[in-house]
């Protein structure tokens, strides 16, 4: 076990270089520089170059490359263009603000998702099973900015419920209030997200119930006399909960990438709209950062995944 | 309101123009067909008889910046690149050094008052005996230079320096590093004390204006950040966290990205303000419109999304108010290169462009004014000149510009020998050589891209092979660096925009050294007309006003750059403000508002 966890690190590392090289390749090949969008006549062409050069733009990329990892290593992944900030502090901001709607969100989704599946799957072909399966079908067909728009129309503008725009209020002050404002500010978009994002959840769950329902094991164990809720809480659901295990790493490092549209709407600070920004501005210096992050917690997404899968199934374990 | 407004990103300024065509089929309440002034009547003031109440005074005045992303939150005025973060820290004065007439004309009774001396070729800038930040401290001779410090240094972030600041004595030297001091600004009483003299190698007539480019007119605390390396500046708490201001607020608060909120600054050397909070919240332009609607907000700083005038119009406990937009769009033509050895636009005598009856044509088969009338939604129309409407004194409100008349436009090419020649379906040169013209336009809403092909339908008609650059709307980086390359061949003709600084001398956009005069169209009389702008006779406002209309009189006439639109900023306010007024001559205008009840009406 230890030693494919080891294996799978050490692979991580030239994938990651390889993938930074692509990803710092890429970013330099996008027309534009980090001051094209800042065209302004009074700002001289000489001082434009001269920013360009105390920002090393001008050296041979492998230079530039060069530089960056040496950087890296140091801690340091450059300042922003756009904000003039260090690109460390900038994500700790937004990543903040991002894991907090992203964890609460997952956490309703997995609550709402898990008994519906469940309930689903143990009612198949009864009228329940039609309404869950009704209200999947729905909330996957309806475009999830839709539901924003509407949700905010609804509960924020409309009936005045919930905070409408960022992650916490100008007004409150010290620490109880602000951690109940940003509370208050992430239950809509969260219960949105969550109630519209259980389909794949509650599908794949109610399908392996069914299937757990129908297999051999199962027929065993009530041949035996085992009581039926005994006999999903200790076997039916422990069996079906595979697949979602698989998702599970990449549901924990996903929590960082932000959602751009949840984001947009709610005018809240977060790594998406850090993300998009970054390559509108050809903020070189988040793109690059942003990118690696990702690929990294993909690559751990889904070691952590696999990792999770063989504590669940001890037969996928490899040697 | 405020008066240090500088020279927007051209990305600002091109999002704001676009915006205004969301909505295709809006009724639009303006623009007649057949004039050139501004037809849209918008009040900078909202006149509320009400009377200001104690419960309202004490209840928090909710601003809201229109923005889709966070703002960047640096308040330096010195090293803030873009208009969000000026109007989010706005309350506390943006650091503003004078205050300004209607035309932006820098008058006495600010935090300092300003005066030139064309005989001794010096600026004397005298701060208020009261003049106090809002720790208490106070505001020095060395607060009013230490921003040009900062501008010039080598290791600067801001992206403010132009050479037109090495008019002052002493600044090339020190923008090279080889001076550690700017020699030509001195301190008569002491860099503690209140005068801070400026010594110029020669004066000009836009110094008399606030936003000219040689004297800087906002202050830093220099006693509160010199201990701040100055590359690090824009990173500082002491700029993002716990900064200082010298206007009627005080930062209480500030959420990164998101929001800031203010209450009186007790050191304010003017009158004490009326309302006790403020704050002001970014909200995305798709929401704005429901956030009023809810009455949410009191009213935008920044202007609101143009394209949601229709609706905003119609709330019944808001007012609109609003005043010409310091921005205009354009059309440039592509006559030549820019000389990178010279440093000089060059037009070349064959360019493709390079004859006047096309460009004209090219401009008169334009149907603009149907185009705005349909898309502006009510508040954008066909401008008629390259100087906006915001400066009464300097647009030539007579001008015609270019009013559609497609039998003009093809007389005009007839007459210069662009024929169908061979049955051909288009016109081709006078040689008889083949006609394509490229032309280029940045990716934007559905609107706007269906009156791009608007535009060249109109060309079409007029028997041009008018193609876009690289078959679509291009993104903006992608655009900018094509234009900006000192000699290209993709765009013969393009569509942009420009926001310009409270001082409208156009040579930096337009001069023959000018890199932003990205058709590198030149002439004598050009050059001759700007130079004329701000010459010594120009001293006299009569004669300067002169020289601005001749200048855009023969701008159109030779239409190397043509106007497009211009258009209004505005907001709804809420029926509970009053006092409200963003002409520029209200210099004081967060200290003036109050409220009449303690919730939006």
């Amino acid at each position: 076990m230890w030693k494919t966890i080891l294996r799978r690190v050490l692979i991580m590392i030239p994938e990651l270089v390889v993938l930074s090289v692509l990803v710092f390749l890429l970013a330099k090949m996008m027309p534009g520089d980090p001051f094209t969008g800042s065209i302004n006549p009074r700002l001289g062409q000489e001082q434009i170059h001269h920013l360009m050069r105390i920002n090393g733009l001008y050296d041979p990329w492998y230079q530039q490359y060069w530089n960056w990892v040496v950087h890296l290593f140091h801690g340091n992944l450059g300042t922003s263009y756009e904000y003039h900030e260090p690109v460390i502090d900038l994500i700790k901001q937004r990543g903040a603000n991002t894991l907090w709607l992203a964890f609460f969100t997952m956490i309703m989704t997995y609550a709402i998702g898990l008994p519906l599946g469940i309930y689903a799957g143990k009612h198949e072909g009864k009228l329940q099973d039609t309404l869950v399966q009704i209200y999947t079908y729905v909330t996957m067909a309806i475009p999830y900015f839709v539901v924003l728009v509407v949700g905010i129309w609804i509960f924020g503008y409309g009936l005045d419920i919930f905070p409408t725009t960022g992650s916490v209020s100008a007004q409150a002050n010290g620490f109880g209030p602000t951690l109940i404002s940003r509370l208050g500010h992430i239950i809509l978009p969260g219960m949105l997200g969550a109630l519209f994002g259980t389909v794949n959840i509650v599908q794949y769950l109610r399908s392996e119930v069914i299937d757990s329902k129908h297999s051999e094991y199962v027929k065993t164990v009530r041949s035996k006399g085992v009581p039926m809720g005994s006999i999903y809480r200790h076997h039916i659901f422990r069996n079906s909960l595979l697949p979602i295990a698989a998702f599970a790493g990449y549901s924990i490092t996903g929590l960082l990438g932000g959602s751009i549209f949840t984001e947009m709407v709610f005018s809240y600070p977060g790594m998406g709209l850090l993300f998009l920004n970054a390559i509108n501005f050809r903020d070189y210096t988040v793109i690059t950062a942003l990118v690696l992050l990702y690929g990294f917690l993909n690559l751990l997404g889904t070691l952590l995944s696999d990792i999770v899968l063989s504590i669940v199934d001890p037969r996928i374990r490899v040697s | 309101m405020s008066q240090t407004k500088k020279w927007l990103s051209a990305g600002v300024a091109v999002a704001a123009v676009l915006s205004l065509a969301a909505c295709s089929n809006s009724k639009s309440s303006s623009s007649s067909s057949n004039s050139t002034a501004t037809k849209i009547k918008m009040s900078p003031a909202y006149k509320n008889t009400a009377k200001a109440t104690k419960a309202g005074n004490n209840s928090t005045l909710k601003v809201a910046e229109v923005n889709d992303a966070p703002f960047e939150g640096i308040t330096s005025p010195t090293i803030a690149t873009n208009a969000e973060d000026s109007d989010v820290f706005a309350p506390g004065g943006s650091g503003s050094l004078f205050n300004v007439d209607n035309n932006y004309k820098i008058v006495d009774g600010g935090l300092a008052n300003l005066k030139l001396s064309r005989s001794a070729k010096t600026a004397t800038i005298t701060l208020r005996k009261n003049a106090k930040w809002s720790n208490g401290s106070k505001v020095t001779a060395k607060d009013v230079e230490y921003p040009y410090e900062i501008i010039a240094n080598k290791d600067t972030v801001s992206q403010q320096y132009s050479s037109d600041y090495e008019n002052i004595k002493g600044m090339a030297a020190y923008h090279a590093g080889t001076a550690k001091t700017i020699s030509g600004i001195t301190f008569p009483d002491g860099p503690n004390g209140s005068k801070v003299v400026i010594h110029f190698d020669h004066m000009t007539p836009a110094m008399q204006f606030s936003g000219n480019s040689f004297i800087w007119t906002t202050v830093e605390p220099y006693e509160y950040i010199k201990n701040v390396p100055i590359a690090k500046l824009a990173s500082a708490p002491q700029v993002r966290k716990n900064p200082i201001f010298t206007g009627p607020y005080k930062l209480d608060k500030v959420v990164q990205g998101e929001s800031t909120s203010w209450s009186p600054n007790k050191y304010y050397y003017g009158k004490k303000p009326n309302i006790k909070h403020i704050t002001i919240q970014v909200v995305s332009a798709n929401n704005i419109t429901a956030a009023l609607k809810a009455k949410k907000y009191d009213f935008t700083v920044g202007s609101a999304p143009s394209s949601q005038y229709p609706t905003l119009k119609k709330l019944k406990t808001y007012s609109i108010t609003g005043l010409p937009a310091m921005a205009y769009g354009y059309f440039g033509f592509n006559l030549g290169h820019y000389d990178t050895k010279t440093g000089k636009n060059v037009m070349d005598k064959n360019a493709k462009m390079g004859n006047k009856n096309l460009r004209q044509a090219m401009m008169y088969a334009l149907n603009l004014d149907a185009v705005y009338k349909k898309l502006g939604n009510g508040v954008a129309w066909r401008g008629n000149t390259l100087i906006p409407p915001i400066f009464k004194e300097y647009n030539d409100a007579k001008a015609k510009g270019f009013p559609y008349n497609m039998n003009k436009a093809k007389k005009l090419l007839d007459d210069a020998g662009y024929k169908k020649r061979n049955g051909s379906k288009w016109r081709s040169d006078p040689k008889g050589k083949k006609l394509v013209i490229y032309f280029g336009a940045m990716s934007s809403s559905a609107a706007t891209e269906a009156r791009y092909q608007n535009d060249l339908q109109q060309w079409h008609k007029l028997g041009l092979n008018v193609k876009m650059t690289s078959g679509k709307p291009m993104e903006m980086n992608s655009f900018y660096s094509t234009l900006q390359a000192p000699k290209q061949n993709k765009m013969d003709i393009f569509n942009a925009a420009w926001s310009t600084s409270s001082e409208p001398t156009p040579t930096q956009i337009y001069g023959e050294t000018a890199p932003y005069n990205m058709g590198h169209f030149v002439s004598k009389r050009n050059t001759q007309l700007m130079n004329n702008m701000n010459n010594s006779k120009a001293w006299n406002a009569k004669y300067r006003k002169n020289q601005f209309y001749k200048w855009q009189e023969y701008m159109n006439d030779q239409a190397a750059y043509a106007p497009d639109n211009f258009y209004m900023s505005y907001t709804p306010v809420n029926h509970r403000v009053k006092g409200y007024d963003t002409s520029a001559k209200n210099n004081n205008f967060w200290g003036g508002l109050s409220l009449t009840s303690a919730k939006q009406k």
